[in-house]
């Protein structure tokens, strides 16, 4: 990259058939940031025998000390695609130089908002596969997530160096593993994804050159392509043809060279026949110490070691030659050029998923052309801070139309509705920068399908946003994040009067992370919630450090929880106005299992079209059809998992008084009747109202504060419940840990539900569902009953009653309940039914 | 009188925090009404005021006694007396628009009074008399505070403050850095202090720095600051001395309650309250649209306080209604969805409500200023007497000049997570995107103005509905007779229930 001037950039930028934006997914510790090292050093900008070591992408002085990403980081790079291979790329292009976008994103549960981020504004994934751990559940997680983003996933099959050296696997079980790991991962793909989606067909297959394999540690890699390149000509047919030889089950006899499709005696697989074997023979060789075969080997490879490299034996030995023969550089940009879709080619299908607003206006015609001439259409996914303290680079992908510094734009926040004036700022736009790992390089102008940095906006948006120039532009659809933040901390400064640092640090945190919610809890408390301990323990850090610069006392975590309901209210109940002229009745209802969830994923929306969510309701959880076409909101927040509908007949002035009930329903389905929770899980049927007949009376004032308490009276008698969030835990481990895992499992109220050897390994994976309350220091409990053998990945995965009475003294709920209430400074003990529930 | 201000605030008046302690509203006998109203200085005042049209205020608890003090001093003076019933406000407050409803000459206020100085009518305050046991009191304080050179100041519940005088004797032997506060009243109509007996307080001398709180007077020491004292307050829980304890609340307070002759320091989380108020500052911050409501008429200088927070509102680029709603309640408030946030012109013991029961917040001046005013920063310290932040006031701020303010500027909030817009915006939006809009994507409507057009835009239930040619001709009938509240023919059955 330091190659080129900006003017040669700029060039490159307006070829977008020829750009790759991408972003580099997996589990934690598969080693995204240290393969993303080997692309950076093929593109020039660290040298070359650093990679692996530099983690160039961990920008952050506790990434490389903790050696875990944890913010996501784009860097450009440049590569010249030889002519020949030019013929795989299915799609147009125009000559043989690509600009690839790419983004290392953090492996860890904790920071998936991250990689949600990430991929909101790449067109395809590279996902990493430790081949000897296998497909993990956040490999699944974002692998999901990539597919529902219709981002097109190609895979590297990571630390082959480790099932060689440490795991002495043999040649056909090491297929046998790999063949694994692509089948689950297909298994995914299918899971998630749709062959005759608009996509196409997404599975990964090594014979199509869509699956790496090699080590990002030692810098060597390839793909099926390589190897087919060397023995093509040797077996006198075209590439095409040879890689398919490679993998399956494609049989060879060396002896009579001949290929089966079943293998008999004197026939060998075709991969470990021509690529394994090689390979295996190498670090054979190498590691132990067979200079002479070394040196044979090394001819036949023609490899030349330079200078200090002749010197070396053993493992940095083993290093050299291999990259050397199998650049990872290389077998990578081939396989992200050659198989992932340009700007051109995703936009096409991806607009639909992206834009709110019509499908044929003209933002989303120039979306889906990717059209430089349309109006300016970009999305903000989310913002890096400068080296100016509380400013902030908003990082975006332009989708259509071009960028420029100086520029007067639309800046629209995620609550922008078109033709109003909420969230929306018309401002120029100071400077458009690139944005590579460390540096940042001012640029004057950025066309679609790119990459770029925003100066001058970051005041406008708090984390996300969309960018345009077209007056009636819809948002960009706003990113759903896979993790939720359960998890929560109360902060203050140690010193008091620093608080207004406190409050500028929290800001700041609010904006540098694309999921972290810094709120001020009626108790005046300031609460940051984020998916995860670890995630809040860089928070913290990061608003110790950075953001606000002062000195920072935390609470001990807490949870949040929910008010349900778990039974029909046991009466009809009634509320009457302050005047006693309005009278509403009735009754909650716990809503059926597993619409509360489809409510959360956007199955079930207030925006839908109302007959048809009638029908999917009455289908899929039998509601009664004219009911569920009388559903008057959502709630809280107008689009919560709880629900009013109106089951009354002929009452007169009905629709007057909806404005109002659905006020105090907001209210109160935000601050619930326990202990000011959300509600979740609960409808609420009208089932008849009594009006005075003369307006004034039954204005706001006498309606909401009383549909609140009749709200609040239906909760009460409808069997109550809190519902905790609960976390699905995954631990790989060996044999012996199991039972450890098992023991702090139980203590901990958790309970597992899956365990089993993972294939061609000695390793266990356990999985468990564990409450996140009793997760604080779950992590560190496990290492110390398994002898640090076991390392969990806790992810945020449904809500679940908290089993006990929260009316009965000494039971968990009722605790959590006193605790909770004392917490916000609520008078103590839920307040009895007589203060809600009037009498006829 | 009372007719109109029943009209004007229905029967909820449990809604304003009241500490009304029921059990005393036993009527008290003859003999004692001499004592305990001070009927000689009421006659006195009226008498030296030839005061021809006299009204007498009452707490609500102190009513029953009403009939009785009016007549003794009818009898005495033989001006016409005039007992109002009901206030519009605090009871802690002068009505003198209630007064002026019957053209009184002056007011005599009975019970407990928050001190906040009034402008229109002279005013004799009647605090009423409880009994200290003085040499308990002191030997209590002594228990609780050892040291006795610490910097002290003695605050009291009105009612204490006859024997204020023996028991300065009484401590002032003890702790030698004792001051005593003093009851200040400003009423410019009428000569100062000239009927408030008992409690005159002494000329203050220049070279003394006084502070003033709540009404009451405070001579410090050279050098010293409120915040180095430590506050000795006579009386039992109330809202004086929790205003005292918000707007003072670096001083560590001892109290003493002659009613249960119990002392102890006073352990109301102090903080915890001032996180609470600062929530409802950051909402504050968050609204666009405020409320702004009059919750006197007495307190000197409520319309300039008004007219602050209008200006505070619009250069902070949010929009204000007015609202005259008499006692506030939880009915009334609802009424206007649109608003935000409800500003509280009140005096400083009735401007603190804290109840989650109202459907959006009521903060006070004070608070409204830190969240428009960008020169003033929460600290910590806390104002609840709106006229200290009018111009004059001890905690005046200018408020940023245009150049600054004038630019829209934006924030993070902490409550939405959303940014919000602070002080005025240029209209850049407006042109840009209302000149001409599809009509089935927008009302024409919201893009006028924000705020309360938005809001009705919002609903769905706008009005009536015309129904043009869906509803059938019918011949108009006779409606209901009578007041909205209860019409004639609903009298039965509203009863029933």
């Amino acid at each position: 990259m330091v190659n080129f001037t900006i003017d040669q950039i700029r060039g490159i930028m307006d070829k977008k058939s020829n750009i790759r934006n991408m972003s580099v997914i997996a589990h934690v510790d598969h080693g995204k940031s240290t393969l993303t090292d080997s692309l950076v050093s093929k593109a020039g900008i660290i040298a070359g025998q650093k990679a692996g070591e530099a983690r160039f992408t961990d920008t952050r002085k506790d990434e490389q000390e903790r050696c875990i990403t944890i913010k996501s980081t784009a860097i450009s790079l440049y590569y010249e695609l030889e002519e020949k291979d030019l013929q795989f790329i299915t799609q147009l292009t125009t000559g043989t130089g690509f600009l690839i976008n790419l983004i290392d994103s953090p492996g860890h549960v904790d920071f998936s908002s991250e990689v949600t981020a990430a991929l909101r504004v790449t067109d395809g994934a590279l996902v990493v596969v430790d081949c000897v751990s296998g497909v993990c559940v956040q490999t699944e997680t974002v692998l999901r997530q990539a597919i529902a983003e219709r981002i097109k996933p190609v895979v590297f099959m990571n630390k082959m160096d480790r099932a060689l050296l440490e795991l002495q696997l043999d040649k056909e079980d090491l297929y046998q593993t790999f063949q694994r790991i692509v089948e689950n991962i297909n298994v995914i793909v299918a899971t998630y994804g749709d062959e005759d989606g608009p996509m196409g067909n997404v599975m990964v297959d090594p014979s199509k050159g869509t699956v790496g394999f090699g080590s990002g540690l030692h810098g060597w890699a390839f793909t099926l392509m390589q190897f087919a390149e060397m023995y093509c000509d040797k077996f006198k047919i075209d590439r095409g043809k040879m890689m398919k030889r490679l993998w399956g089950d494609q049989f060879f006899n060396p002896k009579e060279r001949k290929w089966s499709k079943n293998s008999g005696a004197g026939y060998v697989r075709g991969f470990v026949q021509f690529i394994l074997d090689p390979i295996y023979k190498v670090f054979d060789a190498i590691m132990n110490f067979k200079k002479d075969d070394t040196v044979k080997l090394l001819e036949k490879l023609s490899i030349k070691l330079t200078g200090d490299d002749k010197d070396k034996e053993g493992k940095p030995l083993l290093k050299v030659v291999m990259r050397n023969w199998l650049p990872a550089g290389d077998a990578l940009l081939k396989m992200i050029t050659i198989h992932l879709p340009s700007p051109v080619t995703a936009q096409k299908y991806r607009m639909e998923l992206l834009y709110e607003g019509p499908h044929d206006d003209e933002a989303a015609l120039g979306i889906k052309n990717c059209d430089p001439n349309g109006p300016l259409m970009m999305y903000i996914s989310k913002m890096v801070p400068t080296t100016d303290k509380g400013r902030f680079y908003a990082f975006g992908r332009v989708f259509s139309g071009i960028v420029s510094t100086g520029m007067k734009a639309r800046i629209m926040g995620p609550n922008y509705v078109p033709g109003k004036k909420e969230d929306l700022y018309i401002k120029p736009i100071q400077r458009t920068i690139l944005m590579m790992g460390r540096y940042i390089e001012p640029i004057p102008e950025v066309p679609c399908g790119n990459i770029v940095g925003l100066v001058g906006v970051d005041q406008y948006l708090v984390k996300t946003g969309t960018i345009t120039t077209f007056d009636g532009a819809h948002n960009l659809r706003v990113m759903k994040f896979s993790v939720s933040p359960v998890v929560r901390i109360a902060v203050e400064a140690k010193n008091p009067s620093e608080l207004p640092k406190l409050v500028e640090g929290l800001k700041r945190l609010a904006k540098s992370d694309p999921m972290v919610q810094c709120i001020i809890e009626e108790s005046g408390e300031h609460i940051i919630a984020g998916a995860g301990e670890l995630h809040l323990e860089i928070c913290l850090k990061d608003l110790e450090e950075d953001h606000a610069c002062i000195q920072i006392k935390a609470s001990d975590p807490v949870v949040s929880y929910r008010e349900t309901v778990t039974e029909m209210s046991d009466r009809m109940c009634l509320a009457k106005s302050p005047n006693k002229h309005n009278r509403l009745f009735m009754r909650a209802a716990p809503l059926p299992d597993g619409l509360a969830e489809d409510i959360d994923n956007d199955e079930v929306t207030p925006k839908q079209e109302v007959k048809s969510r009638a029908r999917y309701l009455a289908e899929k959880y039998e509601f009664d059809l004219t009911e569920a076409r009388k559903i008057w909101c959502f709630g809280p927040e107008g689009t919560g998992p709880n629900l009013v509908i109106d089951c009354t007949k002929g009452v007169q002035y009905l629709s007057e008084i909806k404005d109002s009930v659905i006020a105090g329903f907001q209210w109160a389905s935000k601050e619930g009747v326990l202990c000011e929770e959300n509600m979740r899980g609960i409808r609420f049927n009208i089932h008849d109202v009594t009006l005075h007949a003369d307006a004034i009376h039954r204005g706001g004032g006498q309606i909401i504060p009383t549909t609140r308490r009749v709200l609040y009276a239906c909760a009460l008698t409808a069997t109550p419940r809190l519902l905790e969030p609960v976390y699905l835990v995954e631990v790989q481990c060996p044999e012996v840990a199991v039972g450890g895992i098992y023991g702090v499992l139980t203590r901990r109220r958790g309970h597992v539900f899956e365990e089993n050897q993972v294939a061609g390994t000695p390793m266990f994976l356990v999985k468990a569902y564990l409450p996140v309350m009793e997760s604080f220091g779950f992590t560190a409990d496990l290492r110390s009953n398994t002898g640090g053998q076991a390392f969990p990945q806790c992810v945020f995965n449904h809500w679940q009653v908290l089993p006990g009475d929260p009316f009965d003294h000494g039971s968990k709920p009722f605790t959590v309940v006193a605790d909770t209430r004392k917490r916000k400074g609520l008078k103590e003990g839920v307040p009895a039914l007589e203060n809600y529930l009037d009498k006829l | 009188m009372s007719t109109s201000t029943a009209a004007f605030s229905s029967d909820w008046v449990g809604v304003i925090q009241r500490t009304v302690e029921v059990e005393n509203s036993m009527k008290t006998a003859d003999t004692e009404l001499q004592d305990k109203y001070e009927i000689c200085r009421c006659i006195e005042f009226i008498k030296s005021g030839k005061y021809q049209k006299v009204a007498l205020q009452f707490p609500d608890h102190l009513l029953v006694d009403s009939v009785a003090i009016a007549t003794e001093l009818e009898k005495n003076t033989g001006a016409k007396l005039f007992v109002l019933g009901d206030t519009s406000y605090g009871s802690c407050c002068v009505d003198e628009i209630a007064a002026q409803h019957v053209n009184a000459d002056c007011i005599i206020h009975f019970g407990r009074s928050c001190l906040s100085p009034t402008r229109r009518l002279p005013v004799l305050y009647v605090f009423g008399r409880q009994e200290v046991d003085i040499d308990h009191c002191s030997s209590v304080f002594n228990k609780l505070i050892e040291d006795t050179s610490t910097h002290l100041v003695v605050m009291y519940d009105v009612v204490y403050s006859h024997i204020i005088s023996l028991l300065e004797a009484k401590l002032s032997h003890i702790y030698s850095n004792m001051v005593i506060s003093k009851f200040k009243y400003e009423n410019n109509s009428t000569e100062k202090d000239n009927y408030n007996g008992g409690t005159e307080p002494n000329l203050v001398t220049d070279d003394i720095q006084t502070f003033t709180i709540s009404g009451r007077q405070v001579s410090l020491s050279p050098g010293k600051q409120i915040a180095d004292y430590i506050i000795l307050y006579i009386g039992g829980e109330s809202l004086t001395l929790t205003n005292l304890m918000m707007s003072l609340n670096r001083c560590t307070f001892f109290t003493y309650d002659p009613q249960t002759r119990r002392g102890q320091q006073e352990t109301l989380n102090i903080n915890k309250a001032l996180m609470r108020r600062y929530y409802l500052i950051e909402k504050a911050k968050d609204a666009r649209v405020v409320g702004i409501v009059a919750g006197t008429l007495g307190v000197a200088d409520y319309m300039n306080g008004i007219s602050r927070v209008k200006q505070l509102v619009k250069k902070a680029g949010k929009k204000s209604y007015t609202f005259v709603m008499g006692k506030i309640n939880i009915a009334k408030m609802a009424n206007f969805m649109e608003v935000d946030v409800f500003v509280l012109i009140s005096c400083p013991e009735n401007s603190l409500i804290d109840s989650s029961e109202f459907y959006k917040p009521i903060v006070t001046p004070f608070e409204m200023e830190i969240a428009c005013n960008q020169a003033r920063e929460w600290t910590g310290d806390y104002v609840t007497d709106f006229r200290q932040l009018l111009p004059g006031g001890d905690n005046f701020i200018e408020m940023p000049s245009d150049d600054v303010s004038g630019n829209l500027e934006t924030d993070v909030s902490l409550i939405t997570g959303g940014i919000r817009r602070m002080g005025e915006e240029k209209d850049d939006i407006a042109v840009s995107s209302s000149a001409i809009v599809k009509r089935d994507d927008v009302l024409t409507v919201s893009t006028v103005h924000a705020t309360s057009a938005e809001y009705l835009s919002s609903r769905s239930w706008q009005g009536l509905e015309q129904r043009l040619g869906e509803t059938s001709v019918s011949q108009a009938i006779e409606g209901q007779k009578g007041i909205a509240s209860g019409y004639a023919n609903e009298k039965s059955s509203s009863k029933e229930t």
